[in-house]
């Protein structure tokens, strides 16, 4: 019977062997080391392939899996914070924080005006807070050379 | 004493001309040699009114340094406003070519202006009392070790294996050395009795010589440290090897001859400053100012020996 | 009475209205730091360094602002460990397991001021035990070689069979994953990259912080929003906050036993704060056997890992001044901030400099009554948190995650490896993986391979030098009775229990 863990079991399997075969590839040491850049990696992907194993003829219950509307949400998150990774530097703090959150917002409970709301102000609140009272002083407003 | 400082700043302001706020990279989290250097440096160049305004410090950590580094060339290549703390493990790791290909030749070396004595410490109730002991017990296939706080191949290591040359050993791979972190450690190490001795700079050592919990038996520069007389060096002993620990900025390549000069002037004085010398004596740094095109030539010389040294070891291929 | 003139000459430094106020600013912004997930007392400390030298402090009074900061930080990452199942930093990692079960029955309140009282009494007896012990002490660190070492990353590792005793596959599984992610970056002993894939941001590793907050803060707003709300301890009917005097009481033995395992791992430099509260909630989950319903929301449970994790915070700082050693990152940069201030720890540093050391002392004795007396009230404010619409608290601790990441290195990369460890701890906790011995795993896995492979150097390659000594001989033995026997006798004995994450 397919189960999600036998379908993990064998992913853990095949990343635990690519991982054996990339520390394959590691160059030997060139002075006196027994054990060398090698030997603790293939032990722990050797340990993950055990478990793999173990998993493949003792899965456990099923996994609840979510609804395709939940599924669907969760991946909109996901977009969400890895544009929001991709934005933050390129165009200051203010404009993706205030959509990454009013987002996020909306997916946990869609309430229009309330998740603007939260969205602008989370992004002026966190602001100022990581920038003045704790001093980061990395984090920028608004992209460099829109004036500010 | 205030007056004559504004005064002293006055006259340097007037002197540069308008300086823009400057920002220092320090190439490694908060704490360290990198950080300490860019802190102090920013703090002093302002206090003695080199800068107007306060050196912001950035922490860039990341491939030792690396990630810095070509952040510096690739991305700020003419910014005339931007130091890098530098010091002798950039020239190691550059030597080594640990920057991902990246090479000396593309930012500029401004200059050094403190340096840290490299050192052989043993414990105190260790048998060993001279670098001849410490030689003559690996030529004789005793169970010597070492920690210091590099990788293997990292200067602390290269500073046993330039001596073990010296003393004409053959077999210097042999030499059993582990990386631990940082000097502290390695001294814990050897003052533990699992290592039979500890190579690092002089700073790190301070504290436990005056304790009394180790002996150093060879420090790494052409002359006695000062405040550390007792201390001989591994030249009187007969080993030509010099090994310092020097710290120091680099700057973009792409700025202007005059800029570069003026960086120069402005860390060299920062060097004649007290409160550098201060900051000097309680770290246990040793005088070592070198600065504009001397100092870069000197980094070369430095850089090529280095690689040298790695190509014979086998660290580079 | 040495000890008693050198508290005096300790606190004469330290104790004034302005250093008094300095303390009740440092413990707030360390609460508040700590409670930030994303934002531990390592890069709290480090972010307010330039603070304390803009503002122009002398040596005393930027000490005793980054003390209350470092040990407000410790208090405060409980917080949102209980509250919202988000470790705030390292160390309050283990508080989560009983904390937030705690919060969920409806007792956000108890949680915490247990919690409170307990990271109190670990760190009273730590700073204590930094007073009377800690020129003594600083001698355990020479006992401590690489074999010592790898046998006690070992013990650490063989207490996970007890933290989920229903599928020690997954458990084992997720710890090799954790040590395997710790492989990656440059190799201590070669200074080569290793899984690096030539990317310069993974060169020196990934950040642990990184992975706690992707597995803990991202996964748990992705499981909110599949489940809308359900299982969770946001929106649960707050009752009145009172202080459970008879838990509190019944876990007084706990808290001295956790206070001394979180002490003696702080002390020992290598293993910190982290290894401190997780040892002391293990030993102490055996200690009550089956019947001490911990991971259900006990109060020992919580008390363990707390007084564990803050006395080691204390313990830490005895290899910091009396070997220059760092014991943990925040220890590294309360180093960093000594040497800027031109001071030097090392062996000399509590006969030449006295007054940094007691007015220090001073300052962490101060720095925890005004936690204790700020953090008790404080409680009735935090559980408020739970009554915060989702939709604000949610995306809330999102930004503030992403932020507290992006200060690290202020690069895209480990926002974006962050988000992948979202997504990856949420698909784990779907079927069964915990979480926790990840973290571990990273947290030590450098640490164990390193330990292992000095000692196959020191000894030519030579296995037995791994027990060779009376301390590593004690650590193997504690491991494998103590913990790898029972895993094996445990199914004959009894049915297995349910599974932790």
């Amino acid at each position: 019977m397919l189960r999600s863990d036998r379908v993990f079991g064998l992913v853990v399997i095949l990343a635990a062997l690519a991982y054996i075969a990339s520390a394959l590839q590691l160059q030997t040491s060139f002075l006196s080391d027994p054990m060398g850049s090698k030997s603790f990696p293939i032990g722990l992907g050797a340990v993950a392939v055990l478990c793999g194993i173990v998993m493949i003829f003792k899965p456990e219950d099923e996994a609840e899996w979510p609804a395709p509307v939940a599924i669907l949400k969760i991946f909109i998150s996901v977009v969400v914070m890895v544009a929001y990774a991709y934005a933050l530097k390129p165009l200051g703090f203010l404009i993706p924080t205030t959509l990454a959150a009013g987002i996020l917002s909306y997916l946990i409970t869609p309430r229009l005006t309330f998740n603007v709301m939260v969205g602008i102000g989370l992004a002026i609140g966190l602001y100022l807070l990581f920038r003045y009272a704790l001093g980061l002083e990395t984090l920028q407003a608004i992209p460099k050379g829109w004036g500010g | 004493m205030k007056t004559r400082l504004t005064g002293l700043a006055t006259a340097f302001l007037l002197s540069a001309g308008a300086v823009q706020a400057a920002e220092c990279i320090a190439p490694a989290n908060p704490g360290g040699g990198w950080d300490f250097t860019c802190r102090q440096i920013g703090k002093i160049l302002y206090d003695i009114g080199q800068v107007d305004k306060p050196v912001q410090v950035t922490n860039m950590a990341g491939g030792g340094g690396g990630l810095a580094f070509a952040s510096v060339v690739n991305e700020r290549n003419d910014d005339g406003d931007l130091i890098v703390a530098a010091s002798q493990a950039t020239a190691t790791r550059l030597a080594q070519n640990a920057y991902g290909g990246a090479t000396a030749d593309q930012v500029r070396f401004v200059g050094a202006i403190g340096a840290d004595p490299g050192v052989i410490v043993v414990a105190a109730d260790s048998p060993l009392n001279s670098l001849d002991d410490l030689m003559n017990a690996i030529k004789a296939g005793d169970d010597v070790s070492f920690a210091g706080g590099s990788a293997a191949g990292g200067f602390d290591h290269l500073k046993v294996l330039m001596l073990a040359k010296e003393a004409g050993i053959s077999d210097i791979r042999s030499i059993k050395y582990i990386g631990v972190d940082g000097g502290a450690d390695a001294i814990t190490q050897t003052i533990g009795g699992f290592t039979t001795g500890m190579t690092g700079d002089m700073s790190e050592i301070v504290g436990f010589l005056k304790s009394g919990e180790v002996k150093a038996l060879a420090v790494l520069t052409e002359e006695r440290v000062p405040g550390f007389e007792d201390v001989p060096t591994a030249v009187e002993q007969g080993y030509k090897t010099v090994a310092v620990n020097w710290r120091g900025l680099y700057v973009p390549k792409g700025i202007s001859d005059d800029r570069f000069n003026e960086w120069g002037q402005k860390l060299a004085a920062v060097a004649e400053s007290a409160e550098w010398k201060e900051a000097m004596a309680a770290n246990g740094l040793a005088p070592f100012t070198k600065v504009g095109g001397d100092f870069q030539s000197w980094v070369d010389g430095v850089i090529a020996d280095t690689e040298e040294l790695s190509r014979e070891i086998g660290v580079i291929q | 009475m040495d000890i008693l003139s050198n508290l005096a000459l300790g606190f004469s430094v330290a104790l004034s209205p302005w250093t008094l106020m300095l303390a009740v600013i440092g413990c707030f912004l360390g609460t508040i730091i700590g409670a930030l997930p994303g934002l531990g007392p390592s890069n709290g400390v480090a972010i307010l360094i330039p603070l304390t030298f803009s503002l122009g402090l002398d040596a005393t009074s930027a000490l005793v602002l980054l003390t209350s900061v470092y040990y407000g930080a410790m208090y405060g990452g409980r917080i949102s460990s209980i509250l919202l199942n988000i470790p705030g930093d390292e160390p309050a990692l283990m508080t989560t397991l009983d904390g937030y079960p705690m919060a969920k029955n409806g007792r956000p309140g108890d949680a915490l001021v247990i919690s409170g009282v307990a990271s109190f009494v670990g760190a009273l007896l730590a700073t204590i035990g930094l007073m009377l012990l800690a020129p003594l002490l600083s001698r355990v660190a020479y006992q401590f070689g690489p074999a010592e070492y790898f046998a006690l990353y070992l013990l650490a590792f063989c207490t996970l069979g007890g933290l989920s005793s229903k599928n020690q596959a997954k458990a084992a599984f997720a710890a090799a994953l954790g040590l395997a992610i710790a492989t990656i970056g440059l190799d201590n002993q070669t200074g080569m990259p290793r899984f690096t894939g030539g990317n310069l941001h993974l060169m020196d590793g990934v950040d642990f912080l990184v992975p706690l907050v992707g597995l803990f803060a991202v996964s748990e707003v992705l499981i909110y929003i599949e489940k809308q709300g359900k299982d969770s301890s946001l929106g649960i009917k707050l009752e009145k906050v009172t202080i459970p005097f008879r838990e509190i009481g019944q876990s007084f033995f706990t808290m001295l036993r956790a206070s001394l395992v979180g002490f003696v791992a702080g002390v020992l430099p290598g293993a910190g704060a982290s290894l401190g509260s997780f040892l002391a909630y293990m030993s102490e989950k055996s200690i009550a056997g089956k019947k001490g319903g911990f991971g259900t929301g006990v109060a020992r449970g919580i008390a363990a890992p707390e007084a564990g994790n803050n006395a080691a915070a204390g313990g830490a700082l005895v290899p910091m001044l009396t070997l220059g050693v760092p014991g943990s990152g925040t220890t590294a940069v309360l180093l960093a901030l000594l040497m800027t201030l031109n001071i030097t720890p090392g062996p000399t540093l509590f006969t030449d400099r006295p007054e940094v050391v007691w007015g220090l002392i001073a300052s962490l004795l101060i720095a925890n009554f005004v936690l204790l007396v700020m953090n008790v009230p404080m409680v009735k404010l935090f559980v408020y948190i739970l009554a915060v619409p989702p939709s604000l608290l949610l995306p809330g601790v999102m930004m503030i995650s992403f932020v507290g990441i992006f200060s690290l290195t202020g690069s895209y990369f480990d926002l974006l490896l962050m988000t992948g460890f979202g997504v990856m701890g949420y698909l784990f906790r779907k079927i069964g993986i915990p979480t926790v011995p990840i973290i571990l795993g990273i947290l030590l896995g450098k640490h164990m391979e390193d330990a292992l492979r000095r000692a196959m150097i020191l000894s030519d390659g030579d296995v037995s030098y791994l027990w060779s000594s009376p301390i590593a001989i004690g650590l193997w033995v504690a491991a494998i009775v103590g913990f790898v026997a029972p895993m094996f006798l445990r199914p004959i004995l009894k049915r297995p229990d349910r599974v932790i994450d």
